[in-house]
Order: structure tokens, then C-alpha cells, then sequence
């Protein structure tokens, strides 16, 4: 009787502390998560334009590396939003990532860069959310 | 009569922005704020689009769901997997009007009090709404902001009754956008 109450209370203890740290588990490490696909920023709004349901397949909710240059970026409450050309009315617009530690948040008109974050989805650009500059 | 329209089409893109119907951003602010009395539940994206046509009065709104950001980890799953099932329903959107656009002037610097009746479809279903606002218009530009209550359940979001309590019943929702002439 007594091991039976100990085991229901050794069982009690590990389920709540699982709950707990799954309750207070950290936001995923953009820094360190890894990039499902790479593609080009113009060959992404070309897909996402062709077919949005395709697309959101393929790339919805994953991390992703988007390479193309810089064709806008802005600062706004400490926010930082850099627009990469496709060559299309429409780019690929990607927020920073808060939680991250940048090497930089400047990125000059025109240079060739690599952002790998969560793709969102498409609304007009296709957006990239928790995005940090990585090697190409 | 061709070449008239011609004309004054011309005119009108020769004249820019001060004739400038059209007006636009890719950084509108959404918030939202489900907190109970047991927990704290707020998400907010700043990358929501809207476009206002100032000679109609008519207006789109557009979030893309996996856009919120949440402080939790695991909130911000429930919330995407259990809630707004986002990889289904990927954006939630807003289609309408200004009502009362006669007394809204976007030509003149001011703070307006604007009605809005339009359509909100997310998780898949559309929904009448009349919402009241504030147009601010300051030197070519014009911000929007509203605050309405959305109920999860006239959206066919359902909340298990384990976590009912946790969850605000009426969800406090508010948007804000600054938006430029369209180029």
C-alpha cells in the first residue's frame, strides 16, 4: 500500500513538472533552427503567386532560407523589416526575430542577402516571421 | 470622349499623391488580449496590410494568423494548432465601408469618428460586423484604429470546457494602421 502511494506520488511529481516545463518551454532558436528549404525570394513569390495552397504546403509554418537583395528596410519601435526584391509588385517581407541577438540590423539597398525564418504565408508579399541573417 | 478619359486619367497620375485615392500599408499593428483571471493571453502582429479607398470608403483588411506573437511557446501552438487552425485557415481578413463618409474629411488635417460595416471572416467563417473607429489624417497621411469584441464562438472556435476558465469569454481585439498614398 505504501509503494503503491509512493509510485502514484513519484508519477504525480514527474507529470506536474513536465506540464510545468512544457507550460514554460522556450520559443524555438531561430539562431539554430534549421532551414526545411532554401529558394530565392523571386522564385518564392512566383510559387506563391502560381498557387497559394501549393505553396502553403510546401512552406507554411516552416523555417525557411529566403536569399535576395535588399530592397527596402525600416526600423519602427525597435521592429526591424527588411522588403526583398522579386522584380514583382509584391517581395518578400521579413521581420527580425526579437528574441534573436543580430549581427546587424542595417542592411544596405541592393546587397544579396539571406534571411532564414518561419514562413507565414502570403498577404500580397509573402511574409517571413523571426528572421535572422545567416551565410549563404 | 476615349481620348477624354485618356486625359483625365493622365491628370490624375500627373497630379500624384494630392489627388491620391488610394491608401496602403504592409505594417498594420493587430492586437489581441484573451486574458481570464487565471492567465495572462495577449499576441500581437505588426505586419497586417490595409488598404482604404478614400473616395468610396471601402476597406481591406488582412493578418496572416501564424503572424501573432505570443510570449509562450506552447500558447502560441494552441493557439495556431488548436484554435485558429492556421495552417487551414491561414489569414483572417476584413472586407467593408466607412458608413458615415460624409463626415470624415481626408482632405483636412483632423481626428474623425468613422462607423464601419463590413464583413470578418477567420477560421473559415465570415461574419457581419459593425465596427466604430478613428480616422486621423495629418499631412497626406491617414491612420485608422479600432477596438471590437470578438466571441470565439461565432467563429466556430471552440475552447475545451478543461481550459474555458483560462480564456477571456469576449476576446478584445484592436487595430491600428498608418497608411501612405498608394504609388
Amino acid at each position: 500500500m505504501r509503494k503503491a502511494l509512493l509510485a502514484l506520488l513519484i508519477i504525480g511529481i514527474v507529470g506536474l513538472s513536465i506540464g510545468y516545463y512544457q507550460w514554460n518551454k522556450p520559443k524555438e532558436n531561430m539562431e539554430t533552427s534549421k532551414a526545411e528549404a532554401t529558394v530565392d525570394a523571386a522564385q518564392l513569390l512566383t510559387e506563391y503567386s502560381a498557387n497559394e495552397e501549393a505553396a502553403n504546403a510546401k512552406y507554411l509554418g516552416k523555417t525557411i532560407a529566403v536569399k535576395g537583395q535588399v530592397k527596402e528596410s525600416s526600423k519602427e519601435d525597435g521592429t526591424v523589416k527588411v522588403m526583398l526584391e522579386t522584380g514583382q509588385d509584391f517581395g518578400v517581407y521579413c521581420t527580425l526575430d526579437s528574441l534573436a541577438q543580430h549581427v546587424r540590423t542595417n542592411f544596405p539597398f541592393g546587397e544579396t542577402i539571406v534571411l532564414k525564418g518561419k514562413c507565414d504565408g502570403l498577404n500580397l508579399d509573402v511574409q517571413l516571421s523571426r528572421c535572422v541573417e545567416t551565410k549563404q | 470622349m476615349q481620348k477624354l478619359c485618356t486625359f483625365a486619367a493622365l491628370l490624375l497620375l500627373a497630379t500624384g499623391p494630392l489627388t491620391a485615392q488610394r491608401f496602403f500599408t504592409r505594417d498594420a499593428h493587430v492586437y489581441f488580449n484573451a486574458t481570464s483571471s487565471l492567465e495572462k493571453i495577449e499576441a500581437t502582429t505588426k505586419s497586417g496590410t490595409c488598404v482604404l479607398d478614400t473616395k468610396t470608403g471601402k476597406m481591406e483588411w488582412k493578418v496572416l494568423v501564424k503572424g501573432f506573437q505570443m510570449e509562450k511557446a506552447l500558447m502560441q501552438e494552441h493557439f495556431n494548432e488548436n484554435y485558429m487552425e492556421s495552417s487551414k485557415f491561414p489569414s483572417a481578413q476584413f472586407k467593408g465601408a466607412i458608413t458615415n463618409l460624409s463626415e470624415v474629411n481626408f482632405t483636412q488635417d483632423g481626428k474623425y469618428s468613422a462607423q464601419v460595416k463590413g464583413l470578418l471572416t477567420m477560421h473559415g467563417v465570415t461574419k457581419d460586423v459593425n465596427l466604430s473607429g478613428t480616422v486621423k489624417v495629418n499631412k497626406g497621411s491617414i491612420s485608422l484604429f479600432s477596438s471590437f469584441i470578438v466571441l470565439p464562438g461565432d467563429y466556430d472556435i471552440s475552447i475545451p470546457s478543461l481550459v474555458r476558465e483560462k480564456i477571456a469569454k469576449e476576446i478584445k481585439v484592436s487595430v491600428e494602421a498608418l497608411l501612405q498614398p498608394m504609388k
